[in-house]
């Protein structure tokens, strides 16, 4: 120990004074450098998949390398045709969707596209002994048919304005994997898609190795090989791309930051829909007062949380429609400090006067409560203690918790919680099921059992419409009765930040979602990355 | 040593000094421990779940002695109440051991015959079970939390103990002043009582002490996992886990410093127990196994 | 006559000690394994966690009860506990270990593909951890009370007091991050097409020291102690007085004295092994056994926190039943039946 202790204080004088790290960076392999267009990349991510099956969750927003979908997305994240030769049509009444499939289109096995595949992937998700989550998010599907080997027809029980938005589901073959336990099979594993890359190796724990799909109806890839390494721990990952083994990976905020100051590095920091934010129950007695809610948002100091929690690399969030959407309302952003004096004033106002010991109090009953956080999730760990101690500057005594999913579930009725969702999509992905009252006390859709009947009715009307602009007057509304009543309290929106090989070209960053891993990160469109 | 202290006899009492400036110093240090941790409410109370994100990572100072961490927190602070909930732990689950092992050891050991074969070979094969696999089993079937930790360390830790009053006790029974206590009309009871636990209770303190240290490696291993306490609560295997991810931004005192609290604490109370041993079995003169 | 077959008697009656022993060491092996997987599984069956909502994951979020309800139904979670407990059993005589909720594949699989690094990290740190503890404890009981003996037995003190996780943090910061020497973690370069065995040695090398080096102390200590004492054994001062230079007094006498009861002691600290090695994978991102467990304890994956702690069971049993056989062969005076 006692020996340890200048040892360790030597490391950081030499790592601070050389520039964070660099020197790391001698011990770095030099790879090899293969002739021109037959080209290796490799990236390193902590979001490994279970299963690669999109049947089973994933990729389902596209862009999963190995897969298509009817629909895929462009980098402004606008619906472009994937597998169907141009966007499905909708019928009049919006409940008949009908796609005509692109010609020539093989599996990496060789075997052809037809639309059996395509209905008996969208028929897989809806069986009810496939555990697949994904089956609550198609509700909608009435029936999936073939009426001929090109045409795939979608009847809908009602009509749902983004139902294009779900297409992007990769296709699987039905061959491979009709009358299979779908739950278990080995396709999951070794996976046979459409997509631009075919599967060489899946090491769970360590890589996926891809290797391009000569036939690639989309154009064979720029590279040849496209390697993703699992690395679990953040440090690691970091320490690895500083020795020059990856030539993108994501980072934590603060560990990408390091690489900033060095030429032969490029940080991207990505604009998310990904927001956190603190769910609060009406099922509480002190936070069923508005006025407590109001104060609340009022009080955080979401500049501060941005700057000392996540770097920098945020933006603050004051709703659940990102600020990079075209339906986003702009008259809903508050101030992103803290305002002290007034949620004061408003908890003056309503009745909440401070007691001896700070904390503020209303007919005997003390402003306190519990605030829930998944104890494994550092970010949001230290969300909550910045909520914590920013509530205790205007008398309210929050109560952090670390706890485990099924610890915190069956207490979401009555305790704030430490949420985080988000799709940058379509605003009723999410928003639909979580502030909607048919959804009240529903496991994580509504938790807060939040009611209000503007609300109901403007979710209702942006999923009924097909017209895009009462769409965007609906979630207008919705929007600002949110952010009067402050079911939640939002707090930032991420940015995902990756760190580059200066020398990668091609990358196109689009606004991402909560879930990214190996679909949808930065390397969506890797097909057509090159070096310089 | 017989032959080195004949052969070099000036070196005797060079080589007993620092031994006893050892037990001194590791005196001191739980001294100082202990009445720290238990006044530290008192004398410098803790808001477990304040933070400061306009000072973190500040580097140790007279104004931090151990820096701040990710969150703007005094580290030398946390590191306190961190080794108060690690004591806390490690001795309610190092009693609950004891309790446990003392139980099992005391009927082997005084019953003897088939019953103490029996529990003896399924304390050697219990023993056989990796101590953290079973450990991390158990706290992740009960949840992570206070209850589960001590229950966790109590419930892998009571073997050594029951070994220990197993063979103290069979090994009193072949001794004269416990026959002659028998002879003389003595009840089993009477013996167990007055003859028998006045010497097995300072091994069994001695077991339990002897304890206090893997009860803390083990919670710090639970909780640097992320098996242990809920990571805003302050303690050395949470501040230890938080720690590492500031080793990349150069913020080295944060892990540095709870590690160094468990070393230098776990290694007084060791050393203290080694003294103890030799005071209390001067023929071995163990040599400090942990 | 009688000469000659006196030893084969006993060689025979070697043998059937050790089918004793190992007759009798099944007798109390079987009952408290087939106990622990009742342990286990009435505390896993008591615990409070929803497989299904681990099994969808971040999903959960956006699934529905029923969806959710379904998944359970499929995997039969709803029947009587005694009807899953004999089921669990079953497949796990048959060889099926169940299918893991956390990774989603079968568990026989998680073990096959990471088993064998955990075994290569214990089994080369064990290699490394007897080599240096026999040659430092023997060098250091040779001088007792020298200036190396009390220098190895204070760090020896120090290091055990060490968390093994704190070691290797260190050990990373210092060698990785600022020398730069090794790398931080995994096991093979990632453009690495293959397992080529000079990349994986060389990822190796700082998990193997850390983990060697925290379990040291104990088998160095214990070393030392057997040394010293066998060195004042009358066999050895006998060669000692008969002139025998220091060296072959010392390896050849008194350490080949002390090497037997070390045998079994090899064996008790497994268990200890096993621990430090799930440490050690998860700080330096192995992917072994003990990094999956962890995921799985941490997702509340029963099937395989419970197969991964049953095997680690077995295999410690086995090999325990094997250093106390070896123990037996290496040296007649031990009663094997005793």
């Amino acid at each position: 120990m006692i020996r340890s202790r200048p040892t360790l204080r030597r490391l950081v004088v030499t790592t601070t004074a050389t520039g964070l790290l660099a020197l790391a960076g001698c011990s770095a392999p030099t790879v090899p450098e293969e002739p021109a267009g037959r080209r290796t990349f490799v990236v390193a991510t902590a979001g490994e998949s279970d299963t690669l099956n999109p049947v089973l969750n994933y990729g389902v927003d596209g862009a999963s390398l190995i897969f298509d979908g009817l629909v895929a997305r462009d980098a402004g994240n606008r619906l472009v045709p994937g597998l169907a030769a141009e966007l499905p049509t909708v019928s009049a009444d919006g409940r008949t969707v009908t796609a005509t499939l692109r010609d020539g289109v093989l599996f990496h096995d060789g075997g052809a596209l037809t639309a059996t595949d395509v209905a008996f992937t969208y028929q897989a998700v809806l069986d009810p002994k496939v555990d697949s989550t994904l089956r609550s998010d198609l509700d909608m599907v009435e029936s999936v048919t073939a009426p001929d080997p090109a045409t795939v027809v979608f009847r809908l029980r009602y009509p749902y304005a983004p139902f294009l938005q779900r297409l992007t589901l990769g296709v699987v073959p039905a061959k491979l994997l009709d009358g299979q336990d779908i739950n278990k099979a080995e396709f999951n594993r070794k996976p046979i898609g459409t997509g631009p890359y075919r599967v060489e190796s899946w090491t769970p724990g360590d890589r996926l190795v891809l290797t391009a799909n000569e036939r690639y109806f989309g154009g064979r890839p720029a590279n040849d090989r496209v390697v993703v390494a699992f690395v679990e721990d953040d440090n690691v990952r970091a320490q690895r791309m500083r020795a020059g083994e990856f030539d993108a990976a994501e980072l934590p905020p603060k560990l990408a930051t390091g690489f900033a100051p060095d030429d032969t590095y490029r940080v991207e920091q990505v604009a998310t829909a990904d927001y956190r934010g603190v769910m609060l129950p009406m099922g509480n007695p002190v936070l069923a007062d508005v006025a407590i809610r109001r104060a609340l948002n009022l009080a955080v100091d979401r500049a501060a949380m941005v700057a000392g929690i996540l770097g920098g690399t945020g933006d603050p969030a004051f709703g659940p429609v990102p600020p990079t959407s075209e339906f986003a309302e702009p008259s809903i952003v508050g101030k992103p400090t803290a305002d002290v004096t007034a949620a004061a004033a408003l908890l003056d106002a309503a009745g909440w006067t401070p007691g001896p010991d700070g904390v503020r109090a209303k007919n005997g009953r003390p402003a306190r409560f519990t605030l829930m956080y998944p104890a494994s999730d550092t970010l949001r760990k230290d969300l909550a203690l910045a909520v914590t101690a920013d509530a205790k500057k205007v008398g309210i005594e929050v109560k952090p918790e670390g706890l485990t999913w099924d610890a915190i579930d069956p207490r979401m009725k009555s305790d704030a919680l430490l949420m985080g969702y988000g799709t940058p999509y379509d605003p009723d992905f999410v928003s639909y099921k979580l502030f909607h009252s048919r959804f009240a006390g529903q496991g994580y859709f509504n938790p807060g059992s939040y009611r209000s009947q503007v609300v109901d009715q403007a979710l209702q009307a942006g999923r009924d419409q097909a017209d895009p602009a009462r769409r965007k007057a609906a979630y207008a509304t919705f929007q600002k009765q949110l952010a009067a009543d402050v079911p939640w309290l939002f707090l930032t929106y991420l940015r995902h930040s990756y760190v580059l090989k200066s020398s990668v070209q091609g990358v196109s960053p689009r606004v991402e979602a909560h879930e990214h891993g190996v679909a949808n990160s930065l390397w969506w469109n890797i097909d057509t990355w090159t070096r310089s | 040593m017989a032959d080195l202290a004949a052969r070099r006899p000036l070196l005797r009492p060079l080589r007993l000094r620092p031994r006893r400036a050892g037990a001194v110093t590791a005196g001191l240090v739980l001294v100082v421990a202990v009445a720290g941790t238990l006044l530290a409410p008192i004398l410098w109370p803790l808001d477990q779940s304040a933070v400061a994100l306009d000072q973190t990572r500040l580097a140790p100072s007279w104004g931090h002695l151990g820096g701040t961490d990710d969150l703007g927190r005094d580290v030398a602070h946390r590191a306190v109440y961190g080794l108060r909930v690690s004591l806390l732990v490690g001795a309610v689950a190092a009693l609950v051991a004891t309790v446990i092992g003392g139980l099992i050891g005391g009927i082997a050991g005084t019953l003897g015959g088939r019953v103490d074969r029996v529990l003896m070979r399924i304390v050697d094969t219990i023993a056989a079970l990796p101590h953290l696999l079973l450990g991390i089993f158990i706290v992740a079937m009960l949840r992570p939390s206070l209850g589960a930790v001590i229950a966790s360390v109590g419930l892998t830790h009571w073997l050594s103990t029951a070994r220990i009053v197993r063979s103290e006790l069979l090994s009193l029974r072949t001794r004269t002043f416990v026959d002659a206590a028998i002879s003389g009309g003595a009840g089993r009871r009477r013996v167990l009582v007055r003859h028998l636990l006045p010497h097995v209770l300072p091994r069994l303190a001695l077991a339990t002490t002897l304890m206090i240290p893997h009860a803390v490696w083990h919670e710090t291993a639970l909780s640097f996992l992320g098996l242990g306490l809920p990571p805003h609560l302050a303690s050395l295997g949470n501040m230890i886990s938080d720690g590492e991810g500031s080793l990349l931004t150069g913020a080295w005192w944060a892990s540095l410093v709870p590690g160094a609290v468990i070393v230098v604490v776990t290694l007084a109370i060791a050393v203290l127990a080694a003294r103890w041993r030799d005071r209390l079995d001067p023929r071995v003169r163990a040599e400090l196994h942990l | 006559m009688t000469t000659r077959t006196a030893p084969a008697r006993r060689r025979t009656g070697r043998l059937a000690g050790a089918a004793a022993v190992v007759r009798r060491r099944l007798l109390v092996a079987v009952p408290v394994l087939v106990a622990t997987s009742v342990g286990m599984f009435a505390l896993g069956a008591a615990s409070p966690v929803d497989p299904a909502k681990q099994y969808a994951g971040a999903a959960a979020f956006t699934t529905s009860e029923e969806n959710l309800a379904q998944i359970r139904a499929n995997w039969g979670v709803d029947d009587p506990l005694p009807v899953q407990y004999l089921r669990w059993v079953g497949n796990l005589l048959r060889g099926d270990l169940g299918w893991s909720t956390s990774r989603h594949e079968p568990v026989t699989s998680v073990l096959a593909a990471r088993a064998g690094w955990t075994l290569l990290l214990i089994g080369v740190t064990l290699a490394v951890v007897l080599l240096a503890s026999l040659l430092l404890g023997a060098l250091a009981a040779y001088r007792r009370g020298g200036l190396f003996d009390r220098a190895l037995r204070a760090a020896a003190y120090a290091v055990e007091s060490m968390p093994v996780f704190w070691i290797g943090l260190a050990a990373i910061a210092v060698f990785a991050l600022a020398l730069g020497w090794f790398p931080a973690g995994g096991l093979t370069d990632v453009t690495a097409t293959g397992t080529s065995w000079p990349d994986v040695a060389h990822h190796l090398i700082l998990p193997v020291a850390v983990l060697a080096v925290s379990q040291a102390p104990w088998f160095l200590l214990f070393v030392r102690d057997a040394v010293a004492e066998s060195l004042r054994d009358d066999h050895v001062l006998a060669a000692r007085a008969r002139g025998l230079p220091g060296r072959t007094v010392l390896f050849g006498h008194a350490l080949r004295t002390a090497l037997l009861p070390f045998l079994t002691l090899v064996g008790t600290h497994l268990p200890e092994l096993v621990g430090g090695a799930v440490l050690v994978e998860t700080v330096f991102s192995l992917p072994g056994l003990g990094a999956v467990t962890v995921e799985a304890a941490l997702g509340s994956d029963f099937p395989l926190l419970a197969a991964i702690t049953l095997v680690t069971t077995a295999v410690v049993l086995a090999a325990n039943l094997a250093a106390d056989l070896a123990y037996a062969a290496a040296d007649p005076r031990v009663r094997l039946d005793g």
